[in-house]
């Protein structure tokens, strides 16, 4: 392992790695190395060093941070100003069992988007710029410190999901969002999911701004006694305003609205996938269009779900022969579905998602090879497996 | 700004591929020049060119056969939405096929229950929120061009609008297209699941300027209407006053739905134009609205109120709908005002730090006493892009000249200053010279090598956005003449 200590060792390991046709593994907190293709034994890139809030401007609401910061230390630093990032990072440490700092580099390369999305989108739409080294070892900028531009291609939207397969990260720049004074989480009990992920879509249909809508169904580890099962939304605002937006929430949905205990901490850890702790069975996240998921999670029938999205996300864990009914269910609802964890031998078999159309393929092949020809970087991180 | 050279055995084909293009397309071929002429430039009219022939399929299996058997040919193909474009990204090649889009303007799908629209390419951005107004919902982004430019063409460019610091631009209210690529094969990115599982294609075809391929299918979230609009304006003393206030109020955690600035000179002309109440004597104003539930609305607009009264501005709420309107109407008149003043106008497009708007209001006083023509500013101060409007009059010898000059350095003060050459509009052809002003050499070709991923014969568009003749410093720029717009029923602002 080769740890650096700034962006121009970095720089130097790539161009040597290059020199030497030597594919090498990115690391730095290390809590995403349990999700997709397992990388061989190679060399690893340490870039924890490569820590720290660079610069924080919150009346520009921009804050640039360097990609091995951890997600805590930066979460703690907006609050100070009141404010947050936009697409509410999860660390899945805890479902891959594994101890470790997730870091804000790590977030971003796997899309690990927390209930927020709903609001403020995923990793892309909060990712204004970034730093990064290619694989030819050349410093290339992508996008622009300010909220709004257009110009050249949007590279930054590539490096959220790429699973550093295009860039060794080194810098990157948010767009950060005001962090409401108050929040509340209600819930809907005794409420099948049918019923329940409706209420959830009428919520997220409204002008409400709701910025969590979840269900756990009967038979949840996270919260108990919900009956059939729960319809959680999370609400913010002002003092007043919340006030308004949880008596509209009522009129709106026409049922008893209860007010949640520790409800911000409920959704955390539905954003951490902390009820999928432990378990013997393999991890799912399946994104489909919301209305789907009171007949997708329904098919499926496994042991131990949820739903996040109003619906648009499922997780799920289920045994191991489900693994192609899962994928053939997620693609026939216009969806997909990310393997998020399993042992290592199936992972290298099924890979991260199912293989894509060859013409997309092809594609996304080509825009790799524009980064990283040689096929250095994180190398098979994204490639679908051999078949399960 | 030079395109590169029509090749001319492709002109010496013309006959040959006037009849292959009918024979996909019979009754959307246009072949004669009065017809042609009519494709001849988009919105930045200061460059014309006549196409070799213009194509509007009306179905994808025609898009797909055309762009085949272009690609067999090896004949260049340049893309169009509505033409609204102000930075010339559709602006016609001697040597190449038109695609115009504007016929395949059905909407696919309307589904409530998940939030979003499916549509062909051809419908117009206003037409989205209309199909969908009735029951309480919008599409978000607003590009002053929306009553005619198509969502199209808004993919293409990343399009934005007055809302955007709250609301984002089009990539980030976009599910999923269905794309053509060069080679004529179709490609699903995203969807109604928002899903990508891989490579975010779909986020860098998004502003591309039609460098990448063609988008036959878009699939856009639709939001529910908010309850409740207020509109404050507000004026100030001074110009850092006034930045004073954007930035105080940032940093109160207001995120306004708009807020939109004007300086002394522009506010002063619209208020001779069209009296839309402005103080006068400010040296700066700001149009702020505020939407959500009415609690939400009421507190922020105490709290903007506040910040205000804080920084030393004064402030007026609009108390009902025609007071709105009003505020409104001298914004959207900035450009028709402007052009009272001198008969022609360049407008500019760059974001700036937020932070940095005195020191680049300074500097283009400077450059604007260095060339000897007037400048106004309006800004989107809520996302920082600034849209200087430079006049001028073209029947002076050499001010055209001056014009565009003046307006380059305009751009590279706002790179300077950590900015960007466009915030909205696109480079285009309009602002490709600069491109090596923001990126260095490695950049450029990292963004190449991307184009060549999807495009490897560079037929897609080719001559816009990146330089690829030696740099040259002409540039066009949305051209006004007579206070007349190259699509004067076009509101712009």
């Amino acid at each position: 392992m080769t740890r650096i200590a700034s962006e121009s060792e970095a720089v130097e390991f790539v161009r040597q790695a290059r020199a030497q046709k030597q594919p090498f593994e990115i690391v730095a907190g290390g809590t995403r190395r349990g999700l997709g293709a397992p990388i061989p034994a190679l060399p690893q890139l340490d870039v924890s060093a490569l820590s720290g809030i660079v610069n924080y401007e919150p009346e520009e609401l921009l804050c640039t941070v360097a990609p091995a910061t951890p997600l805590p230390e930066i979460e703690q630093v907006l609050a100070q100003r009141g404010q947050r990032l936009g697409f509410d990072p999860a660390d899945w440490s805890v479902v891959h069992g594994i101890s470790g700092t997730a870091t804000i580099g790590g977030a971003v390369s796997v899309d690990a988007f927390g209930p927020g999305r709903l609001l403020r989108g995923p990793a892309r739409d909060s990712l204004l710029a970034y730093r990064g080294i290619n694989g030819l070892g050349e410093v290339i900028r992508g996008g622009a410190k300010v909220v709004k531009n257009v110009t050249g291609f949007d590279l930054p939207k590539l490096m959220c999901g790429a699973f550093g397969t295009l860039s060794v990260l080194t810098e990157l720049t948010f767009r950060v969002y005001p962090r409401p004074s108050r929040a509340a989480v209600l819930a809907v009990k005794d409420t099948g999911p049918l019923e329940g992920f409706a209420h959830l879509r009428k919520i997220a249909r409204s002008a409400l701004e709701a910025t969590g809508l979840a269900y756990l169904p009967s038979g949840n580890t996270l919260l108990p006694d919900v009956g059939r099962g729960a319809a959680l939304i999370r609400l913010e605002g002002e003092e007043v305003p919340l006030g308004e937006k949880i008596v509209l929430a009522r009129a709106l949905l026409g049922v008893p609205l209860d007010e949640v205990d520790a409800g911000l901490a409920l959704f955390e850890k539905i954003r951490d996938g902390a009820m999928f702790a432990g378990t013997e069975l393999e991890v799912w996240r399946l994104m489909i269009p919301p209305s789907d998921a009171p007949r997708v999670a329904a098919e499926i029938a496994a042991p131990l779900w949820l739903g996040d999205q109003a619906g648009g996300l499922l997780w799920l864990a289920a045994p191991p022969g489900s693994a192609g009914p899962i994928r053939a269910l997620a693609a026939a609802h216009d969806g997909q579905a990310m393997l998020v964890k399993a042992p290592e031998a199936r992972r290298a078999a099924l890979g991260l998602y199912a293989p894509p159309p060859p013409a997309l393929a092809r594609l996304r092949a080509g825009v790799k090879a524009a980064f990283d020809p040689e096929g250095l970087l994180n190398p098979g991180r994204l490639d679908s497996g051999s078949g399960a | 700004m030079e395109l590169p050279p029509p090749d001319p055995n492709i002109l010496a084909r013309r006959d040959a591929i006037v009849s292959a293009l009918k024979a996909i397309v019979p009754d959307g071929v246009v072949e004669d020049a009065a017809g042609r002429q009519v494709f001849d430039c988009d919105a930045l009219a200061a460059y014309t060119q006549l196409p070799l022939v213009v194509v509007l399929p009306k179905t994808r299996q025609q898009v797909i056969e055309v762009v085949k058997y272009a690609n067999r040919e090896g004949i260049p193909i340049v893309p169009r939405g509505a033409g609204t474009s102000l930075s010339g990204g559709s602006l016609p090649r001697a040597d190449g096929i038109l695609l115009a889009m504007g016929r395949m303007k059905s909407i696919l799908e309307i589904d409530y229950e998940n939030g979003c629209v499916t549509v062909e390419p051809g419908v117009t951005n206003l037409n989205i929120t209309r199909a969908v107004e009735a029951n309480g919902f919008y599409y978000a982004p607003d590009p002053s061009s929306q009553i005619a430019c198509s969502i199209g063409g808004n993919v293409g460019e990343n399009s934005g609008g007055l809302h955007c610091l709250k609301y984002g631009l089009t990539t980030n209210n976009l599910l999923g297209v269905v794309f053509i690529t060069p080679e004529g094969e179709e490609v699903r990115l995203g969807g109604k699941a928002g899903a990508q599982g891989g490579l975010d294609l779909l986020g860098l075809i998004t502003g591309s300027e039609g460098l990448l391929g063609t988008v036959v299918e878009i699939t856009v979230k639709i939001l529910r209407k908010p309850p409740v609009t207020r509109t404050l304006l507000a004026s100030f003393d001074s110009v850092p006053q006034a930045g004073a206030a954007v930035a105080a109020i940032i940093a109160d955690g207001i995120l306004p739905a708009a807020m939109e600035f004007m300086d002394k000179m522009c506010a002063e002309a619209v208020e001779a134009y069209n009296q839309p109440g402005y103080p006068a004597g400010a040296a700066a104003i700001l149009i702020i609205d505020a939407d959500g539930v009415e609690a939400d609305v009421t507190d922020t607009m105490q709290r903007l109120a506040a910040v205000i009264a804080r920084v030393g501005g004064t402030s007026q709420e609009a108390t009902d709908e025609a007071q709105r309107a009003r505020m409104w109407s001298g914004r959207k008149a900035a450009f028709a005002a402007m052009g009272r003043i001198q008969p022609d106008m360049l407008c500019m497009d760059g974001t700036i730090p937020r932070k940095a708007l005195p020191e680049v209001l300074e500097g283009m006083a400077r450059l604007s006493e260095h060339y000897g023509l007037g400048c106004c500013n309006v800004f989107h101060a809520g996302d920082g892009n600034l849209h200087p409007l430079i006049v001028f009059d073209q029947t002076k010898p050499g001010e055209f000249e001056k014009a565009e000059a003046f307006g380059a350095d305009i751009l590279r003060l706002c790179v300077k200053v950590g900015g960007v050459l466009t915030g909205e509009h696109g480079v285009g052809i309009e602002k490709r010279d600069l491109m090596p002003e923001m990126f260095t050499t490695e950049e450029m070709e990292q963004q190449g090598r991307v184009k060549c991923a999807f495009d490897p014969g560079g037929r897609y568009n080719p001559g816009k956005v990146f330089p690829t003749l030696s740099p040259c410093i002409e540039q066009g720029h949305l051209h006004v003449h007579g206070a007349q717009l190259p699509h004067p029923h076009l509101p712009r602002y």
